[in-house]
């Protein structure tokens, strides 16, 4: 008897696209959530000016009875100033691409670009950081290296500093509740940090981390939140700055930013925010024949008080690959 | 036709060996005239014309070989490169530190075939004559630029000639540097700092360009391991919680600035720090927090009539502009940049006596592309 396979009779288009896409693996951008929002206007110069005035001498000499007015004050300002810079990508599609290809390819595409123009704008963002702000090496961890990895008293250390310098938090507390494993989380400054951290913040559980999952309720935790310790919420990305092999004993070195309101400003050129901008093949050569998608976007960014920021260095407790 | 493709042209006089030159792509192939040795004539050893294409990543030479005739050779390492300065913390690969030669203001180290360029910026890391007890590693982590030597030696500006350091010598096991790659993608910011005079006026001495432009505004962090800390922005006894910033006066050069903060009376600065101390050891630091200045940068002979800032320097020899339109002086602003290096590589073979492409104060003329079609 012979029996009729797919050896000798075999579909004629052996392949099948399934019908979803798969997802993308994209970082969380946390820079641009604790930066401050500011448009410069347009036909406003390539240069935006922020100004801080300086507090006044508290006037703690009493006047007496002389009747003679005190010396006069004279009031001052800081002036911070960031040049406003542009920025773009695209890709050019030969329009047979278009026509032949089975998955709507203008539309990922499009989908591409916008997720790159706001990675871009936050690695921007980050990079920026790592130039600007002064750092404070961590001490607490007790790994010897320089920076050394976390100790609950780094999360202390530079919570005092901020709140010395008069920084704002960004999140009052959470009230304990009467939940299981629950504890109260202490009002906060934000820390953005490396996902290859977590290892660490795992590891002080017990001596003042506490994961998001124990917050008394989570109504209030960002999607890339882990967990807090005394006053700084901690929250991760996989592309937070790292400096491979940079530590005194050859180890990573992770730039953790801590910060409160107003610390970092993001600023975007009034009436030239992300645009996508897509040209039909009509406007390429004599026979049409490529479209484009692209976009661009203006941005400036300026640490606008700096009193409110550190850059908390540390290498990690264990020195495990992530492969 | 070529719908896509892009050309730039442009010539500059060189300051050394090597360049960088920004344009709007990064090119496939580059072309050079070394103008200066062009017109020359016939002169040994001298690079006339060089090329480099992406497809075979080969730079190519023409010109008078050290026998004065005209010849062909190759840069073989260090040659034409394209590059793309977008992101912080990329970096060159590690190279091992043989030995290292601590003074009162600079430190040399023995690093055998560096490739480095005057001006580079490098990082160390593991300098330990002795694991973890003893050597130099208070200078671990700190970026700093160096002065080239010789093909095997580098020197950097730091006292470490103090009690606390001890000299590397024969290799120590994970005594390493490397290059940061491109460690000015934003400027002003925070510099290090290793040297303060003390006085009416205070001078700071940077590891790295500070960036700083007369009218800037910055503060301090140092902590007492390093004396002054007198000069930090807080606390304020006078106003509790109004930061103490000061403001450059004048710009001696690219790593020097005067502030005008009377430390007359503060704690002298000492790098002499114990290697015990060295776990958790934040480094001295200035920050740019702002600016008084009212006006972009001013022109020059060469620039455009609104010029963008200047970058590394103020003005003076090895600065270059931002790629930038015109701004205040002292705001922030990018640097990130892309284009073409020509490297001090030398040419091969031996008919060439270590020329280079080009030399000090020669013309060369550039001509880069970037094609709609190319295999490879």
């Amino acid at each position: 008897m012979t029996i009729t396979n797919t050896g000798n009779l075999g579909p004629m288009i052996l392949q099948s696209l399934a019908p979803a896409m798969l997802y993308v693996p994209t970082p969380s951008m946390n820079y641009i959530i604790v930066a401050d929002k500011v448009s410069m206007p347009a036909n406003g110069g390539t240069t935006i000016r922020f100004m801080r005035p300086r507090a006044l001498q508290p006037p703690t000499v009493q006047l007496g009875n002389s009747g003679i007015d005190p010396p006069a004050q004279v009031p001052q300002r800081d002036i911070i100033d960031a040049q406003m810079a542009f920025f773009g990508t695209g890709c050019i599609i030969n329009e047979q691409v278009i026509l032949q290809d089975q998955e709507g390819v203008l539309a990922w595409v499009s989908e591409r670009l916008a997720v790159a123009m706001r990675q871009a704008e936050d690695l921007i963002l980050r990079d920026y950081i790592v130039s600007a702000a002064s750092q404070i090496m961590a001490a607490g961890g007790g790994n010897g290296d320089n920076p050394a990895n976390l100790g609950v008293s780094d999360f202390s250390l530079v919570a005092a500093t901020l709140d010395t310098n008069n920084a704002y938090k960004f999140m009052s507390g959470i009230l304990g509740e009467d939940r299981f494993g629950s504890g109260p989380v202490r009002s906060s400054y934000f820390m953005l940090s490396s996902t290859e951290l977590q290892p660490d913040f795992d590891n002080m559980v017990g001596s003042g981390f506490i994961s998001v999952w124990n917050y008394p309720n989570n109504a209030s935790a960002l999607p890339s939140e882990v967990g807090s310790v005394y006053n700084i919420r901690i929250l991760t990305s996989s592309e937070a700055p790292v400096a491979r092999l940079s530590s005194a004993r050859d180890a990573d070195v992770y730039y953790n930013t801590v910060l409160g309101k107003q610390a970092l400003t993001h600023i975007n050129q009034d009436g030239y925010s992300m645009q996508l901008i897509y040209r039909d093949p009509y406007y390429s050569g004599m026979l049409a024949q490529n479209a484009t998608l692209a976009v661009k976007f203006a941005q400036a960014q300026a640490l606008t008080q700096d009193t409110a920021i550190r850059n908390l260095l540390c290498t990690r407790l264990s020195g495990s690959v992530f492969a | 036709m070529a719908e896509y493709s892009r050309m730039a042209k442009g010539s500059f006089t060189a300051t050394g060996a090597y360049q960088y030159v920004n344009i709007p792509f990064q090119p496939q192939k580059v072309v050079l005239v070394n103008q200066t040795n062009q017109i020359a004539g016939i002169t040994a050893n001298k690079v006339v014309e060089a090329m480099w294409d992406a497809g075979t990543n080969k730079t190519l030479v023409k010109g008078w070989d050290n026998n004065s005739a005209w010849n062909t050779g190759t840069v073989a390492t260090n040659g034409i490169s394209a590059f793309s300065a977008n992101l912080a913390f990329q970096f060159g690969a590690q190279q091992q530190v043989v030995a290292t030669t601590g003074g009162a203001s600079t430190c040399n180290f023995e690093v055998t075939g560096h490739g480095y360029n005057t001006g580079d910026v490098v990082m160390f890391e593991g300098l330990y004559s002795t694991q973890y007890t003893a050597g130099m590693p208070q200078m671990c982590g700190i970026p700093f630029t160096i002065t080239k030597v010789d093909a095997n030696n580098f020197t950097v500006t730091w006292a470490s000639n103090g009690s606390n350091y001890t000299n590397l010598a024969a290799s120590p096991s994970g005594a390493y540097v490397k290059k940061v790659l491109y460690p000015d993608l934003y400027f002003p910011g925070v510099s290090v700092i290793y040297a303060i005079t003390k006085g009416t006026s205070t001078t700071i001495k940077t590891t790295t360009p500070h960036n700083m432009v007369v009218g800037q505004e910055v503060a301090f962090r140092i902590t007492s391991d390093w004396g002054t800390s007198q000069l930090n922005s807080l606390p304020n006894n006078t106003i509790p919680g109004s930061p103490i910033y000061g403001f450059v006066t004048s710009v001696s050069d690219a790593y020097t600035v005067v502030v005008n903060i009377d430390s007359s009376s503060y704690t002298a600065f000492t790098s002499n720090v114990a290697v015990s101390n060295v776990s958790g050891l934040t480094f001295p630091q200035m920050v740019a927090v702002g600016d008084v200045n009212t006006g972009g940068w001013p022109i020059t002979s060469t620039s455009p009539y609104y010029p963008s800032p200047f970058v590394n320097n103020t003005g003076t020899s090895g600065a270059y502009r931002s790629i930038n339109g015109p701004a205040i002086q002292g705001a922030f602003a990018n640097n990130t940049r892309q284009g073409f290096f020509i490297g001090s590589g030398t040419v091969t073979p031996v008919a060439w006596s270590s020329a280079t492409i080009m030399a000090n104060a020669d013309v060369v003329l550039w001509y880069a592309y970037l094609y709609d079609y190319a295999n490879p």
